[in-house]
C-alpha cells in the first residue's frame, strides 16, 4: 500500500499519485469473495488521461480536471479557489452551511471517533488518504491561514499548508472520494461533520470554479433543467414510456393499470427518480397499481423536470439545488395538489422534504411525504389482501443513508417488510447505524475512466461485507434471494456490484425496490411479479 | 477531447469512450467500436439491437428502456448481455453511437 505520509505532499508539483491500492490491501471480505488473489484486478487510468487530466490523487480520476496549460492559468485558478474559499465563510454567500461549517473548522479534537466509523477508510485497509480528517485538515488549515488571516502563531497554532494548483487539483478529486454518508458526522462526539466538508468543498469547485462531475452537473441539473430530466426524457419520451410500462403492467398482474398525468386537484403528485422509469420500471408500475388499489387520488405532473425528483445539487451546488427544488414545488402549486409524495429514491427525499425548506415558503411551502410512511398507511390499513406467503425467499433491507440516517424514515419500510416477508433478516448494523451501498452522492452513476473500479473495491466493499453476512446461511444458487433498496442510486450500485461481483449468476442474490415487494404479495395479482432474471 | 484509434482511423469519444458526435455515426462505427466492448463480429442479432438503438434515438434523442428494447427486439436481456458482453447501456448504446445513458439509470 502507498499512502501520503503527510498533508504536505498534496502540495507536491510532481503529480504521481499520493495512494496506490493492490487488492491485498483491502478489508477482508467473506466467503465467497474472501481470497484478494481472485479478485478483479484494477483497470490502469491509461497514459492519455494521465496525460490529459489532473489524476496525482490516488488510482483513479472522478471528475476529469484538464491540467492547466501554463502557470498563469495554474495561478488564476489558484486565485478563484481561494475567493471562493472566502465566500464558503461569509453570511451572505453561504447562508446554507455556514455555521456548521465553522464549527466544524474550529472545534475538531482529532480524536478519530469518526475514522473508525468510515466504511471508505475501513474498506480501503487505513490508507491515510482516505481518513475522514485528512481532508477536513486540509481545509482546516487554509481557513486559519486564508480565511482568518493567521501568521506564524497560527500556523505553530493549527498547522501550515502550502497553497498552489497541485494541492486544489488533488483536493478536487478527494472531495469525491466521499459518499456524504455521514455516519462520521453521526458519530463525532463534538458534532464536526466531515461529510460536510467534503461537499463544501464540491460547492466551491463548482459554484466558484465551474468544475464539478460531469454526470452530476452536465450530463445531470443541466439536462434535467433543460430537456426536463436528467435522463434527457423530455415530456413525450416520459409519457409514451410511462404508456409501456401501463400495458406491460397490466398484462403481467392482470390489473389494468393507467397512470394519470397532470390531474389538477389530485390529493398526491407522486415524483419518481425517473431513472426507475428507464431502467426499473416495475416500480413505477407498482407504485400505480398500489395506489389505484388503496384508492388513493393521485397524478404524475409532466411539467419540465416534475417528473424527475433527482436533485443533483444536493452533493455539489447549492444555486443549482434551490433551482430544481423549486421547479418541483411549482409543478405541485399550478396542479392544486395537497401534498407531493417521493418515490423510491433517497437523496431526492432529503433534497425536497429537508434540505429545500427554507427555500419553498409562502405558496411553495407545500407539504412533502415519504413514499414509505405512505405505503406504510396502507399497508397496515389492510386496503391490499396481501399473503406473505408470496414472499417466501430470504429478504434483506437496505438503509439508504439520506432516507434513513439523515431524515430519521426507519421503521414504515421496515413494518411492511416484516408484515409481508416471512424470511426477513437484517444487516448489521442497520437504522441509523447502517452503512451507504458505496454509490452515495452520485457515485453509482459516475464511471469515467476506472472509477467503477474504486467504488466496487472501496466505497461499495463494507457493503458487500454485509450483503455476504446476512445471506451466509442461504448463499446456496438453489435459493434466490433479495437485497430490498428502496433508492434507485443504491439500486444501480448493487446492480453494478453484484454483476462485478458475479454475486447473481453464483449466488442469486438478486436486488430491487420495497413497492416492488408489496404488488408480488397481492392476492389480486397474478403471482410471480418479481421476476427471477438479472435485471 | 479524447481520441479513440482504430483500423488508422480516429474518433472523438467521451471519457466513457462514448462516441462524443453521434450524427457521425455509420455501419463502420459499430464494427469498428466493436472491439473495444468484447464483441467478436456482428451478426444479424446484433445489428437487430443496433439499429432499433439507432431509430429510437432518433426519434426521441435517448436511449429506449431495456424492457422496451427486449420487447422490440426480442430478445432476453441475457441474450442481450451474450451478444454485447458490456450490457445494453455501456456496450450495444456504444456500438450504435448513441451517447453515454445519463441521469440514475
Amino acid at each position: 500500500m502507498k499512502q501520503p505520509d503527510s498533508l504536505n505532499e498534496m502540495s507536491r508539483e510532481e503529480r504521481s499519485p499520493l495512494a496506490h491500492l493492490e487488492n491485498e490491501d483491502l478489508m477482508p471480505l467473506p466467503a465467497p469473495l474472501d481470497s484478494p488473489a481472485k479478485d478483479h484486478n484494477w483497470t490502469a487510468l491509461s497514459e492519455q488521461t494521465r496525460e490529459r487530466y489532473e489524476c496525482g490523487l490516488d488510482d483513479t480520476c472522478a471528475v476529469s480536471v484538464p491540467k492547466p496549460k501554463n502557470r498563469q492559468e495554474e495561478d488564476e485558478l489558484v486565485a478563484k479557489f481561494l475567493s471562493g474559499l472566502d465566500k464558503l465563510f461569509t453570511q451572505e454567500n453561504n447562508w446554507t452551511f455556514l455555521q456548521p461549517l465553522v464549527l466544524t473548522m474550529e472545534h475538531c479534537a482529532q480524536c478519530q471517533t469518526c475514522s473508525e466509523a468510515c466504511h471508505i477508510f475501513e474498506a480501503s485497509g487505513g490508507n491515510e488518504l482516505y481518513r475522514p480528517t485528512y481532508r477536513s485538515e486540509i481545509l482546516r488549515r487554509l481557513y486559519f491561514k486564508y480565511v482568518q488571516g493567521g501568521g506564524l502563531l497560527s500556523a505553530w497554532q493549527h498547522g501550515d499548508i502550502r497553497l498552489n494548483w497541485p494541492l486544489v487539483a488533488r483536493l478536487i478529486e478527494l472531495s469525491y472520494r466521499c459518499n456524504l454518508c455521514r455516519r462520521c458526522a453521526q458519530t463525532c462526539p463534538i458534532g464536526a461533520d466531515n461529510g460536510l466538508v467534503a461537499h463544501e468543498l464540491r460547492k466551491l469547485f463548482s459554484q466558484e470554479m465551474g468544475i464539478a462531475a460531469k454526470e452530476l452537473h452536465d450530463n445531470g441539473t443541466m439536462l434535467q433543467l433543460k430537456a426536463g430530466s436528467s435522463t434527457g426524457m423530455n415530456a413525450e419520451a416520459v409519457k409514451d414510456n410511462i404508456d409501456f410500462i401501463d400495458e406491460d403492467i397490466s398484462e403481467k398482474t392482470g390489473i389494468a393499470v393507467k397512470t394519470p398525468w397532470d390531474v389538477e386537484g389530485a390529493d398526491v403528485l407522486l415524483i419518481h427518480n425517473a431513472g426507475e422509469i428507464l431502467a426499473w420500471p416495475e416500480n413505477p408500475g407498482a407504485f400505480a397499481l398500489i395506489l389505484d388499489a388503496a384508492g388513493i387520488s393521485w397524478t404524475l405532473s409532466s411539467e419540465l423536470a416534475a417528473y424527475d425528483s433527482v436533485n443533483y445539487g444536493l452533493w455539489y451546488d447549492d444555486a443549482q439545488f434551490a433551482r430544481v427544488a423549486v421547479k418541483h414545488a411549482e409543478a405541485a402549486r399550478k396542479l392544486k395538489v395537497k401534498k407531493i409524495v417521493l418515490g423510491e429514491c433517497g437523496h431526492a427525499h432529503k433534497a425536497l422534504a429537508v434540505i429545500a425548506d427554507r427555500v419553498l415558503t409562502g405558496e411553495l411551502a407545500i407539504p412533502r411525504e415519504s413514499s414509505m410512511t405512505l405505503l406504510r398507511d396502507i399497508v397496515m390499513s389492510g386496503r391490499l389482501t396481501l399473503n406473505p406467503s408470496r414472499n417466501d425467499f430470504p429478504v434483506t433491507l437496505h438503509d439508504p443513508c439520506n432516507l434513513v440516517r439523515l431524515m430519521g424514515v426507519v421503521e414504515p419500510q421496515r413494518e411492511i417488510v416484516r408484515a409481508i416477508c416471512p424470511r426477513f433478516r437484517e444487516m448489521e448494523p442497520h437504522g441509523v447505524d447502517n452503512f451507504c451501498c458505496g454509490g452515495g452522492s452520485g457515485f453509482a452513476i459516475m464511471s469515467g475512466h476506472n472509477f467503477q473500479d474504486w467504488r466496487f473495491h472501496v466505497s461499495g466493499r463494507k457493503k458487500l461485507e454485509q450483503i455476504l453476512n446476512a445471506f451466509s446461511d442461504c448463499l446456496e444458487p438453489e435459493t434466490p434471494k433479495y437485497i430490498c433498496a428502496p433508492c434507485s442510486n443504491c439500486k444501480g450500485q448493487f446492480r453494478d456490484m453484484l454483476a462485478y461481483y458475479r454475486l447473481w449468476d453464483k449466488h442469486r442474490i438478486l436486488y430491487g425496490g420495497l413497492v416492488e415487494l408489496i404488488v408480488n404479495a397481492m392476492t389480486d395479482v397474478k403471482p410471480g411479479f418479481i421476476e427471477w432474471e438479472w435485471h | 477531447m479524447p481520441v479513440f484509434e482504430v483500423h488508422g482511423k480516429q474518433y472523438e469519444v467521451d471519457e466513457d469512450g462514448f462516441l462524443e458526435n453521434p450524427e457521425i455515426w455509420n455501419e463502420d462505427v459499430a464494427r469498428d467500436f466493436a472491439t473495444t466492448e468484447g464483441v467478436e463480429g456482428l451478426t444479424d442479432g446484433h445489428w437487430k439491437v443496433i439499429n432499433y438503438l439507432r431509430s429510437y434515438y432518433l426519434q426521441y434523442g435517448i436511449a429506449p428502456m431495456i424492457r422496451k428494447l427486449c420487447k422490440e427486439t426480442g430478445f432476453k436481456l441475457n441474450e442481450i448481455y451474450d451478444m454485447f458482453p458490456s450490457g445494453p447501456a455501456k456496450g450495444a448504446c456504444k456500438l450504435a453511437g448513441l451517447p453515454k445513458p445519463t441521469g440514475c439509470v
